[in-house]
């Protein structure tokens, strides 16, 4: 590889690194993922995985914790650490002229975590206290809730963060067990966007990442979701609420599907623009709420399609009714020709800005790399979107999505939206803000 | 003054140029009728950002009309004499498009990315809405609806949100132009009416109070003739009258306190600071480094990782033009009260008042800072924000460099004198905010 422009190879322990080469900036976006999530904590360790990940941050055998926090922002870079189902991922970017000083750091704690008992039960309380701290968060809360009651006891309903339970039981032994069994050579992407030299980057990797082992890492088993049937109303109870966070949806698509280019071109004539019905009833013509859309989340298993809204307690009835409303409409008769050539138009055409840096040039290639799909999934793009006509986006649609089968989760004061909640569902719960 | 020739025809004269890095140009041009235009031709990708920035905020408001600026922001994207309501949105994204805006208190902007063989509808859409703005009272009225559910959303039940909202009006006093919130109070957002965002409009949406910023693959002259040919017939407007602000008045500490439904309690401290454009202000964007920014910045150390009493702490300092407000919060652990947290955070003002930062540790915020400056050149509309950001709040388009320069030239000496002048805890309004259901 040289010059500027896309590159792949694989190193000598088996990691796929990615590079997007630009000098136009003097600064390097790095990705490393490991294809392993939180699917792979243990029932009742929930939580584990993203307690290892944190630790890899805690000290090397070289370096304390405050010396790896120390080192990292006086290279000027920034480095976050993200667990979700299936993966870990480090985010960073670092000023182009400490890029390889960064790299030997980022290997180090890959390699050779300290994982100090003294640093766990930090680490441990640490997350136990942001737990309490996301229950500031009220659409996290409605976020959390809705997940929970939609996928129920399947993996996809737990969360990364764990539970106030689960974390304290877990021990370093458990740490580092689970990161000798998920930490290796072949279960890494590594991607590199920006003022980076293709020309030196396997040696590079060679240097910094060849200790890691090399052994395979088999994916947790992974059952599909099943829609459970009715439509199920989770109530969050919050006091002094003047508003109400809500979700509604049902279980949705994998990526892998083949229908799936079709399902999110129909999401994005229902709403994933401004100009779809969902925002236009429910913000312009009604002013229900400020912000209004819906998600087709995509992943290994069926994922969640959702609405997000957030009407006032006064509205919460009369506009989760209009939701319910055009899901039913929707479902039964999937989006009209206009709307489906708008939005595959805008899908055609906002494709330029999600390629016009080298990090969201890269993006993709990893995504598609973790996934273990072709390169054409994302590369096909335009075309796979261009393909999409009346009969299959409505034939997705049918396949995957359900109007009766569906989960609501409403973050409020109960007593102001039960009476207008009551009849918009088969089954309620109601569950205290401080117990999610 | 009116032109002698077609305005579509005369395109307007450089006025200056500014080196924007190494290799990029900014070009400022000016039409007659007083509207500014900024060009940075950019051909890195295929897309353009075009910017509108007015100078206008929420500080040009007045007591019982607050909001009015961030009302209108929301209203300009109904409808004109020629788009029909829901015309700007559909038209924009038929083209793979996206627009918002923002309002603070010294500004308020809208952009359009778009990709460049679609950019000039950007232009057709901007300048409708600079001049041909329809203001009907039901869409006033629903609009209206929607900004008290984001003011919802952002403050009445975001303890984030709702103690920004007190401290400000604390610090600056609830009648100042800095001390009420920009997205006006509950009261004054239900009581506007069309005509209150007529006048408004009519008051500040001229070009001869606008930027143009223009950032991407664009051919300089065929930018100069069609914004020329959009926007030369509009009228300038009279400038409003400069309203100087104040800097809030000395007046010795203020405890003030909260209740609110959540599990942990929180402290918010806010401090007067000098306005954007000042040196001082780049060295409290250092110092302010040195004490949050990141996991091993001082308050990070020392309340979050070896005290355990807090989860979360962070500082801010806001980038107004007249005068400014440095804030810190701090989000404690459960069984912690915010009293510690005040000590704690006493002692470590105290050490920076009275002990240099030894350069090593200078030299990492410093790198860290010039990480965050790169990060925002990354993209075509990070460009334009920072272009139109910067010559709205300081009147230089490429002021980004200059503050970057600033923060290498800052000194331990520098920072010491600033805690020692800024921090005092005579300056300072505290907010405690306790565990419970009753409200502010």
């Amino acid at each position: 590889m040289s010059g500027e422009g896309a590159g792949r190879f694989v190193s000598r322990g088996g990691i796929v690194v990615l590079v997007e080469e630009s000098r136009a900036i003097p600064l390097v976006d790095v990705t490393a993922v490991l294809r392993t999530g939180s699917l792979a904590d243990p029932p009742g360790r929930e939580g584990l995985t993203r307690l290892a990940a944190r630790m890899l941050r805690m000290g090397t055998a070289k370096r304390t914790a405050e010396q790896t926090e120390e080192r990292l922002e006086a290279l000027g870079a920034t480095l976050s650490i993200d667990v979700s189902h299936g993966t870990i991922r480090f985010s960073a970017s670092v000023i182009a002229r400490s890029f390889p000083a960064f790299l030997a750091l980022l290997g180090e704690m890959l390699a050779a975590p300290a994982l100090r008992p003294k640093d766990l039960a930090r680490v441990v309380r640490e997350a136990v206290a942001d737990l309490s701290q996301q229950r500031d968060n009220d659409r996290w809360l409605a976020s959390r809730a809705f997940r929970t009651a939609l996928f129920g006891d399947h993996p996809y309903g737990r969360s990364p963060l764990g539970t106030p339970e689960s974390l304290p039981r877990a021990k370093k032994r458990d740490v580092a067990a689970h990161l000798a069994q998920h930490v290796s050579a072949p279960n890494l992407v590594l991607g590199f966007a920006g003022d980076v030299s293709t020309r030196e980057l396997p040696a590079l990797v060679e240097r910094c990442f060849g200790g890691l082992p090399a052994h395979a890492v088999a994916p947790p088993a992974l059952a599909t979701p099943r829609r459970r049937p009715g439509r199920r109303l989770v109530v969050v109870d919050k006091p002094g609420r003047t508003q109400t966070q809500t979700f509604v949806g049902t279980i949705g698509s994998r990526l892998r599907d083949p229908d799936f280019h079709a399902l999110l071109v129909a999401n994005t004539a229902f709403g994933g623009t401004f100009s779809a019905p969902l925002v236009q009833e429910v913000r312009a013509r009604r002013g229900y709420s400020y912000s209004a859309s819906s998600r087709l989340g995509a992943d290994r298993e069926r994922e969640a399609w959702s609405l997000y809204a957030h009407p006032s307690a006064e509205n919460a009835g009369d506009c989760l009714a209009l939701e319910l409303g055009l899901i039913d409409r929707f479902v039964a008769k999937g989006p009209t020709a206009t709307e489906l050539r708008f939005a595959k138009s805008f899908l055609v055409k906002s494709h330029a800005f999600d390629l016009d840096t080298p990090s969201k040039r890269l993006e993709p290639r990893v995504e598609a790399e973790i996934h273990g799909l072709p390169s054409s999934f994302h590369e096909r793009f335009v075309q796979r979107v261009a393909a999409v006509d009346l009969d299959t986006a409505r034939a997705a649609i049918v396949r995957r999505l359900s109007s009766r089968d569906l989960t609501i989760a409403v973050v409020a004061t109960a007593r102001e939206v039960l009476p207008a909640l009551r009849p918009l569902a088969d089954e309620i719960a109601i569950v205290s803000f401080d117990s999610v | 003054m009116a032109p002698r020739r077609s305005p579509s025809r005369r395109l307007p004269a450089l006025v200056s140029e500014h080196a924007f890095g190494p290799t990029l140009r900014v070009r400022r041009f000016r039409l007659d009728n007083g509207l500014s235009l900024l060009i940075l031709r950019d051909p890195s990708a295929p897309i353009v950002s075009y910017h509108t920035w007015f100078r206008v905020g929420s500080r040009h408001e007045t007591p019982g009309k607050t909001g009015q600026a961030h009302l209108l922001e929301h209203l300009m994207f109904i409808e004109t004499k020629s788009l029909r309501e829901g015309e700007f949105d559909r038209l924009l994204e038929a083209e793979g498009g996206e627009s918002n805006a923002a309002t603070w208190t010294d500004w308020t902007y809208y952009y359009e990315n778009l990709p460049a063989s679609s950019w000039k509808l950007a232009v057709q859409l901007e300048a409708g809405r600079m001049n041909d703005l329809v203001l009907s009272k039901a869409r006033v009225a629903s609009e209206k609806e929607v900004v008290e559910s984001e003011r919802r959303d952002r403050v009445e039940d975001d303890v984030d949100g709702a103690v920004s909202e007190k401290l400000y009006a604390a610090v600056f006093g609830r009648r100042h132009p800095y001390g009420w919130p920009t997205i006006g109070w509950m009261r004054d957002i239900e009581s506007f009416r069309p005509s209150d965002c007529r006048d408004f409009y009519r008051a500040h949406y001229a070009p001869n109070h606008a930027t143009i910023v223009v950032v991407g693959d664009v051919d300089e002259a065929d930018a100069l003739r069609t914004i020329s040919a959009a926007y030369a017939r509009f009228p300038a407007a009279e400038a409003p009258t400069p309203r100087p602000v104040r800097a809030p008045e000395p007046r010795g500490e203020r405890r003030l306190e909260m209740r609110w439904p959540s599990p942990t309690e929180k402290l918010a401290i806010g401090w007067p600071a000098p306005p954007f454009a000042s040196r001082d202000h780049a060295v409290l964007v250092v110092l302010t480094h040195v004490l949050s920014m990141g996991r091993s910045a001082r308050l990070h150390v020392d309340l979050v990782r070896e005290r355990e009493i807090a989860s979360e702490v962070r500082m801010s300092l806001a980038p107004f033009q007249q005068a400014s407000l440095l804030d810190a919060w701090v989000s404690l652990r459960e069984g912690h009260d915010a009293d510690r947290a005040l000590s704690a955070l006493d002692r470590q003002i105290a050490r920076l008042s009275r002990e240099d930062v030894p350069v090593a540790e200078l030299d990492k915020v410093k790198n860290g800072l010039e990480l965050a400056f790169l990060g925002g050149l990354e993209t075509v509309p990070g460009k334009a924000d920072q272009i139109g950001f910067s010559e709205t709040v300081v009147g230089d388009p490429s002021h980004a460099f200059v503050r970057l320069e600033e923060y290498r030239s800052v000194t331990p000496a520098d920072v010491r004198r600033v805690a020692r002048e800024v921090l005092s805890s005579r300056a300072r309004t505290v907010i405690r905010v306790r565990r419970g259901r009753a409200r502010a």
